[in-house]
């Protein structure tokens, strides 16, 4: 389609990466983009980069101010979209306006989930992270802050307690379950992490929850789990985000988690497309359906159904659940599944975040599934990409049943990983409950 | 723009890891390279085999590091086609590490990606890649991507050439 109307909703990575993409190929037609905020595209991702000071403020839009008129958009800034019927074609704006398109793309990204606490949401103490206007007001806030709280034991609670500790607050880390990083880290990952923050001065609490919270002057009391109360001048919430879709009518587009698509990014609706944190795509390790939005998928996914919309064979393959982030001085990374269900699983784990690197490899009859690593993010590319081809296979490991140890040459052998000096290496097999043993290596010859 | 790229003929490579040396150089580099030699090994005695590879950024023609990046700090050069990095605008988050199947970015002591830019520096200056120049057995070469596919086309040609006249008129017959 040369020459419909698209309308994209959303101003993020994929918002901005459709429209790029569709114009590209060679799309003439009038491109709206629909935007709650007035403001060019924010990267989420990068507010705690700006809180450490590593990006003025101006690097959190990566976009930049001129990408509109570069590439001939037309902004409709400041209006949420309330409605959005797929059968006429239609949406309708936040004053009523209506717009009728060609073309739609669904890419309204994700917002903060506060959980109900009692006295916790609306709360002038309490932050979350996600948009530009919240990483002003939690700015503001942490000049003057002494004592934070901090709920979620996600990556965004992590990485908060990291900037509020180097700012010289007292952090406490809330975390419901019993490990750092439920989602992508093993147990034994975790542990590593946990001791290590605490080492920075966090005080981590796993297995406690905030069971309410109520004002008391300058500050707030928090009731924790076991009666505890701690005061505290500000309150973080990262218990997660949840895809922003109140204006999609499920009987018309089928959603999950977030909007299920195809291969080229489609909906189950005609001419409506889904991408980055408002759609789910093919987890590539399951090949289930599963909401994966990162930064880096979700500028895959929004360039995929540009081109699509305009007429191009794009397909988005499907991704693996994956991060990478650093933490005070480490560098931590998680690729994939570290704990598959069902077959014959064993994890391998190996190295010492302090002596070239830790990494922990989960392995479901056979093949490679998913990876932590520790301060050898170095392997972290060849891995993935190992990993996503299911090529990291080796019979060796489950040649003999338990009396054979896994060995970590082998899996570096499949891998072709090199730069490592193997006769060093000493590896551990056990059970995911093991501590990961502390062996002295060294991975960088 | 013209899209360079490296070759190596791994039938040449000794695995010497000179280059991984001259990029050091080229660099400042102390403990990193911006290439990297593995060597491949299969089989066993006396049907063993091996193959040393040379790897340095393969400056993707739809590179992914490009596309993940959060502050897009990593773009493709006008004239070489090359995947340049922004360390001003880089904040070492390591998206980049993570999307790299050939493990191409390095972080240096800052915190910050840096990997190889094709010797931008040397090829305006008329001179090819510090990696190329050293190569002792001639295995790494440089050039625009034509260039290498039609050199290795030919190279490949001059091959079965020779091995269907070996095999029509024997050597010693």
């Amino acid at each position: 389609m040369r020459n419909g109307r698209f309308v994209i909703l959303g101003n993020g990575g994929a918002a901005l990466s459709a429209a790029r993409a569709a114009r590209l190929s060679g799309h003439r037609g009038e491109i709206h983009l629909i935007s709650d905020t007035a403001e060019p595209a924010f990267n989420p991702m990068l507010s705690p980069y700006y809180f450490k000071g590593r990006i003025p403020w101006d690097g959190c839009y990566p976009f930049g101010a001129d990408v509109y008129r570069d590439d001939d958009i037309v902004c409709r800034f400041g209006e949420p979209v309330v409605a959005l019927d797929a059968r006429r074609r239609q949406i309708t704006l936040g004053d009523g306006q209506t717009l009728v398109y060609d073309r739609c793309l669904i890419a309204t990204g994700a917002a903060p989930v506060v959980p109900p606490i009692p006295g916790l949401r609306g709360a002038a103490r309490a932050f979350t992270l996600r948009t530009a206007a919240s990483a002003r007001k939690l700015e503001e806030q942490m000049r003057t802050a002494r004592k934070a709280v901090v709920l979620g034991v996600s990556l965004v609670g992590m990485k908060m307690a990291e900037i509020l500790v180097k700012r010289g607050v007292r952090v406490i880390l809330l975390g419901r379950g019993d490990q750092l990083l439920p989602r992508g880290a093993h147990p034994s990952a975790a542990a590593i992490l946990r001791r290590y923050i605490e080492g920075h001065g966090v005080d981590v609490r796993l297995g406690c929850t905030l069971e309410a919270m109520e004002e008391a002057g300058d500050e707030v009391m928090c009731h924790l789990s076991g009666g505890v109360i701690e005061p505290a001048d500000i309150v973080l919430v990262g218990t997660g985000v949840r895809p922003n879709l109140d204006f999609v009518d499920r009987e018309q587009v089928k959603v999950e988690q977030a909007v299920v698509t195809d291969e080229c990014m489609r909906t189950s609706a005609d001419d409506l497309y889904a991408a980055g944190d408002a759609s789910q795509a093919l987890n590539l390790i399951t090949g289930r359906h599963d909401w994966l939005g990162t930064w880096g998928s979700g500028c895959y996914q929004g360039r995929a159904a540009g081109q699509h919309m305009a007429g191009r064979n794009a397909v988005y393959p499907g991704t693996l659940p994956q991060h990478i982030s650093p933490f005070f001085d480490w560098t931590y990374a998680h690729i994939g599944d570290v704990q598959p269900r069902g077959g014959d699983v064993r994890h391998v784990a190996f190295g010492d975040p302090e002596e070239g690197g830790y990494a922990l490899l989960a392995v479901q009859d056979g093949v490679i599934t998913g990876a932590n690593l520790i301060n050898c993010t170095h392997l972290a590319g060849r891995l993935r990409s190992a990993i996503l081809r299911r090529s990291l296979c080796d019979t060796r490991l489950i040649r003999d049943g338990d009396s054979v140890v896994p060995s970590a040459d082998d899996i570096l052998d499949g891998c072709r990983l090199q730069g490592v000096r193997r006769s060093t290496l000493r590896r551990r097999c056990g059970p995911p409950t093991q501590e990961s043993p502390h062996v002295r290596t060294r991975w960088r010859t | 723009m013209t899209q360079y790229a490296f070759s190596l003929d791994v039938t040449r490579c000794s695995g010497c890891s000179a280059c991984i040396v001259a990029c050091q150089d080229q660099n400042d580099l102390e403990t990193i390279a911006f290439r990297l030699v593995t060597k491949h090994e299969a089989g066993a005695y006396p049907e063993a085999h091996f193959a040393y590879l040379s790897m340095a950024c393969q400056h993707c023609g739809d590179a992914p590091c490009i596309v993940v990046c959060p502050t897009r700090a990593i773009s493709r050069g006008e004239s070489d086609g090359a995947v340049l990095v922004d360390r001003n605008l880089c904040i070492g988050c390591h998206s980049c590490e993570l999307a790299c199947p050939f493990g191409a970015p390095q972080f240096l002591d800052d915190g910050k990606m840096a990997k190889c830019d094709l010797c931008h520096v040397r090829q305006d200056h008329g001179l090819t890649p510090a990696c190329v120049r050293i190569c002792p057995t001639r295995a790494l070469d440089c050039g625009p991507v034509e260039e290498l596919s039609a050199k290795k086309a030919k190279a490949a040609s001059v091959r079965i050439l020779e091995a269907l006249v070996h095999s029509i008129r024997p050597e010693g017959a």
